[in-house]
């Protein structure tokens, strides 16, 4: 255990109803009793229940501040120490007040991530939990803090004990067959390849679902499409329910493109408006064009919008047919007018697009787009196995894809087992690095100065 | 005061152990004396008759090249050699022998009494002589007191040994010897932390008794390769094994014996050898296993004494009879000595210091067995360290500590100090994190410099090793230069063409021949080194990333309990031990890794806010 107290707000800076600073350590309790005065003042604090009393200001003698303390004693605590918390009014100047009385009485401020890094220091969490509270705080959407939640009771953690479990039984059968080898243990290569396949597999798989986890937290990016003045601007207002894109009844008004964070559900996405995108006369329209081209090319999706009350055009069916590799949705917007679109026809030719009859003007049928946006780009169920957030977590996850690759590699192409037994057991101490069982300084001091204060 | 003498070192117990201690202690120069309770037992192997194999191969190769007995004793006594593991790379091959116990026994007797700086002196030792905190000394049962300046413990198994057989039981160190009981309860009084252990061994069958017909023959290698780098006589097979098994019938006897096992009965309490388990252990354990294989091996050519390598147990004698009267071939079989299994006292090892002296009493070393391992190959090792490290101390040299990544023998000594252990250690090949460099073709390379300095090795030997350096270099070099044309019209270097999984050294040949012939040692060291080349060069850069993290300083006025997540235990440690280094911290027992990167990370943190580089800001 460290022998100092650190003491921190843990709530978000600025005015709000309420506001907490926690202390954790060794003196959490005897610091805080300095500063917080209880009601009845007879009787020990109890445990992990809030005591009513005020804030006393021991330099000028005086009560500021009307407050709870909660005392939780260790280990069964965050850091597994003894913490404190104090909750009062939440405004900057009291919580402030309070930091700077804990600090006079002893207590040191927290650096950012140092509670976290407590709690991973005193074994309480290891590594990817550690990344998951993070991740709860800073959660852009309910998913992602879902997905984080399970990643703190340990879903990904666990997978990865399994991954590791598996390869350290392929590892000790390789190397109980080189240790004793009068014993007849031998593993034949087909057996080591084999293995070394399902292994990779499961490695491959969680690195695919970065993107997915990429998805959760960054949002996943959809484009809107389609020729001038279809009305792309003002769907992209509608669905922001802002007006963030110049809309005017002229084709060619939205030059460059524009990106926003767009909620449905429990899940995020980056909603991009961009030129319409047959005409460029204008160098500055003709740069927006291309940008915007390039975007539609590497989104996630494509919301592609058609004008229904004009005629269908060979520019209408020349944009689907570019986009057909693509998740698209197809729009028929302004169904608020009179129809001379033959929508059928286009709903025959592209039978595997999803399509709705919308008016971005009206509104009409935006909430069943967001139902079909939602249906279509967040995968169906969640991935119980285990999603990966991190980008640190992908590349230490690739590194020992390649590890197991070039392992393979080598006892298929007929070279001696000692080799092959190198690159599994370098996979090892990369595991380590995953969950923090064998600890990296570098990667410690990364990823726990990345925390904000508090936790 | 009764008998008086002097010496500088004093070594109790002769075994492996004890053995390479006394000879490298008087080697370096210092009057040496041997206590052993029994000098007819002097290097005796309690179990069995074979010397190497994976990993102990290994170390008798580098207890050979820093100029320890082992490996020219096991070639001089060797009866059948062979090289294991022929088909995989260099790095995990060693070789084994075969050896004639009583053969081995009288030869390193003959050795040690040869040596002018030496006595042998035949005695029970009751007590360690201590004085302020030093040993100084030693005590015998008839109470006379031996002065050294530096007393090297190595009692084996003896240390409160009991032998058990069935449900019976007697102290002894091994059959028939006595244990040795006071020098335990001193150890402990000493303050030394003592654990138990268990182990055991097989029964002695008669040779004529056994039907060698049902049994496959393994003979040793066409050209056997010798431990020593100083071996040059020819070496003989003389004998040869042979392979059985249990059977269904085995296991049935055995399961319905198991009341009868101090093993299973709860009367052992001391904490068996997984990787050398009885048979009763093997059946409980595994019991999918139709079928488990032994060795005949036997123990001499001028006795009829075989050895059953696989049926170690300590199930009644009537119970042995009726498992080896289940096994066509030895139904005939008549028991010369009866299976046992002992328990033994050992201390635990982490209280040692890496030169394998206490750390509570200045100048008493202990070294094999006792340190809770496994083995002839491990005790000698340590005893030779052991050794080196008394003499080098009383002649107020730098203490002799290898690193993992040099030597096997580190590989032991760390694992053993810092890891402490909970069964019998045996060292494996798989313990190192740089196994292709730790190979018995280069042994003499990384270690011989050593050997030559403290006086073991010879400098006529030295100067061999350094003529094969010379003319593995130059092959090399050729290697390197010349190039050829292969089927797949590419033109590569010949040290290319040598990478390739199937091409061997002769391979090569057929193309182009170097000036001069090399020896099989040779070729195993260049094809080694060859086709682990990428690994090497990679595995060379993380250990010199290592020894620079091992040599930072941690500063003086350094506060241990201000470090984030350190124990309290942990803070004591390092205040009472105050390192200099990170290197010196890992050394300090119970220092776990994660308290070392705590407190790399604070050093590097308060560096960088030196350079006034500020890390983290704080929010108010």
């Amino acid at each position: 255990m460290v022998e100092d107290t650190i003491i921190a707000i843990s709530t978000p800076i600025g005015y709000s109803g309420l506001g907490v600073v926690r202390l954790s350590g060794k003196r959490s309790l005897h610091i805080a009793k300095k500063i917080f005065k209880p009601n009845k003042d007879k009787g020990k604090i109890p445990t992990r229940s809030p005591v009513l009393g005020n804030l006393y200001d021991f330099e000028h003698k005086e009560f500021f501040e009307e407050a709870y303390l909660t005392f939780f004693p260790e280990p069964n605590t965050y850091t597994r120490e003894d913490i404190v918390e104090i909750s009062c009014h939440g405004s900057p100047v009291i919580l402030e007040e309070v930091v700077r009385l804990g600090v006079k009485s002893g207590a040191r401020h927290a650096n950012p991530g140092e509670f976290t890094l407590r709690a991973y220091l005193n074994g309480r969490i290891d590594i990817i939990q550690a990344e998951a509270i993070n991740d709860i705080i800073k959660a852009s959407s309910l998913k992602q803090a879902k997905i984080s939640f399970k990643q703190l009771d340990g879903i990904l953690s666990k997978k990865i004990l399994s991954l590791r479990n598996q390869i350290v039984h392929l590892l000790s059968q390789i190397e109980a067959s080189i240790e004793f080898p009068d014993e007849r243990l031998r593993i034949s290569r087909n057996k080591i390849v084999k293995t070394m396949k399902n292994i990779s597999h499961t490695v491959k798989r969680l690195i695919e679902s970065y993107d997915l986890g990429k998805t959760l937290t960054e949002g996943l990016i959809l484009a809107i499409i389609g020729r001038a003045n279809v009305g792309k601007s003002t769907l992209f207002n509608s669905l922001l329910k802002k007006d963030r894109a110049i809309v005017t009844p002229y084709p060619g008004t939205t030059r460059d493109y524009l990106r926003e964070k767009m909620k449905t559900k429990d899940s995020i996405f980056t909603l991009i408006d961009m030129a319409g995108i047959e005409n460029a006369v204008h160098p500055v329209e003709k740069e927006g064009i291309r940008r915007g081209k390039k975007l539609a090319y590497e989104a996630d999706g494509i919301l592609l919008l058609l004008d229904a009350s004009q005629k269908e055009s060979h520019e209408d069916y020349k944009l689907i047919e570019k986009f057909r590799n693509k998740k698209t949705i197809l729009l028929f917007n302004k169904n608020d007018l009179p129809q001379k679109m033959n929508i059928e026809k286009i709903r025959k030719i592209e039978r595997n697009f999803p399509s709705l009859k919308i008016s971005a003007l009206k509104g009409t049928n935006l909430g069943k787009l967001k139902v079909m946006i939602h249906e279509l780009f967040v995968p169906a169920q969640e991935q119980d196995e285990g999603i990966i957030l991190h980008l640190r977590q992908k590349l230490l996850l690739e590194d020992i894809l390649a590890c197991l690759v070039e392992g393979k590699h080598l006892i298929g192409e007929g070279y001696p087992e000692e080799i092959c037994a190198e690159e599994i057991r370098k996979t090892i101490p990369l595991i380590g690095q995953l969950t923090g069982d064998i600890r990296v300084d570098e990667i410690i001091e990364n990823i726990f100065s990345r925390f904000c204060i508090g936790k | 005061m009764n008998f008086f003498n002097e010496y500088d070192v004093i070594v109790v117990g002769a075994g492996h152990a004890g053995c390479e201690a006394a000879h490298a202690a008087s080697a370096m120069g210092l009057e040496t004396c041997l206590i052993t309770i029994h000098l007819e037992s002097i290097a005796q192997m309690s179990c069995n008759p074979a010397i190497g194999g994976l990993a102990k191969g290994h170390l008798v190769r580098e207890i050979d090249a820093l100029g320890g007995l082992m490996g020219l004793l096991a070639d001089e006594t060797g009866i059948q050699f062979r090289l294991l593991n022929r088909s995989r790379g260099g790095a995990v091959q060693a070789p084994r022998a075969q050896s004639d116990k009583a053969v081995y026994r009288l030869t390193m007797k003959n050795w040690l009494e040869n040596l002018p700086k030496l006595t042998l002196f035949q005695a029970i030792v009751t007590g360690i002589l201590i004085k302020n905190g030093r040993a100084y000394g030693v005590m015998t049962l008839e109470g006379n007191r031996l002065l050294a300046k530096s007393v090297i413990i190595t009692p084996g198994t003896f240390l409160n040994g009991l032998i058990h057989i069935g449900l019976k039981s007697y102290s002894a160190g091994r059959a028939n010897e006595p244990a040795s009981q006071e020098l335990s309860e001193y150890l402990k009084k000493l303050g030394l932390k003592i654990f138990r252990l268990k182990t055991g061994t097989p029964m002695r069958l008669h040779k004529d008794t056994i039907d060698w017909s049902r049994f496959k023959a393994q003979p040793g290698d066409e050209n056997p390769v010798p431990f020593s780098f100083r071996t040059k006589k020819d070496l003989e097979n003389k004998i040869v094994c042979h392979i059985g098994h249990t059977n269904s019938k085995t296991h049935e006897i055995i399961n319905k014996s198991l009341d009868k096992s101090p093993l299973f009965s709860g009367k052992i309490r001391g904490v068996g050898i997984r990787y050398c388990p009885s048979i009763e252990d093997k059946v409980v354990k595994f019991p999918h296993h139709k079928r488990h294989q032994f060795f005949l091996e036997p123990e001499g050519l001028d006795t009829a004494e075989i050895y059953v390598n696989g049926i170690s147990s300590s199930l009644p004698l009537e119970v042995q009879r009726d498992i080896l009267k289940s096994i066509p071939g030895l139904d005939e079989a008549k028991i010369l000595r009866p299976a046992y299994g002992i328990e033994y006292d050992a201390v635990i090892p982490t209280q040692l210091q890496p030169t394998l002296e206490t750390r509570s009493i200045k100048n008493l070393y202990l070294a094999g067995q006792v340190n809770g391992t496994s083995g002839y190959e491990e005790a000698a090792a340590q005893g030779l360290m052991a050794g080196i490290n008394a003499a080098l101390k009383i002649k107020k040299r730098e203490p002799f500590i290898l690193r993992r990544d040099e030597a096997y023998i580190a590989v032991l000594i760390d694992d053993l100090i810092s890891k402490g252990v909970e069964e019998p250690y045996r060292l494996f090949t798989s313990r190192a994190e740089y196994r292709l460099f730790l190979r018995i073709d280069n042994a003499d390379k990384r270690l011989i410099k050593y050997g030559y300095k403290f006086g073991l090795i010879k400098e006529k030997d030295y100067e061999a090793y350094l003529r094969k350096l010379e003319r593995t270099n130059r092959v090399m070099h050729f290697l390197i230069k010349e190039k050829i044309r292969t089927e797949d019209k590419d033109t590569i270097s010949l040290k290319d063409f040598l990478k390739k999984p199937e091409v061997r050294f002769k391979n090569v040949l057929e193309y182009k021949k170097p000036e001069l012939s090399l020896s099989d040692e040779e070729v195993r060291y260049i094809e080694s080194e060859v086709k682990y080349e990428g690994y090497l060069k990679k595995q060379a850069k993380e250990i010199a990333r290592i020894i620079k993290i091992d040599k930072e300083k941690i500063p003086e006025n350094i506060e241990f309990k201000k470090i984030s997540g350190l124990t309290r235990e942990v803070i004591e440690k390092l205040e009472k031990y105050s390192p200099k280094t990170i290197g010196e911290a890992k050394k300090i027992p119970s220092i776990t890794p994660a308290a070392i990167v705590n407190l790399h990370i604070y050093i590097n943190l308060k560096k960088k806010k030196n350079q006034s580089i500020k890390m983290f800001h704080v929010k108010h």
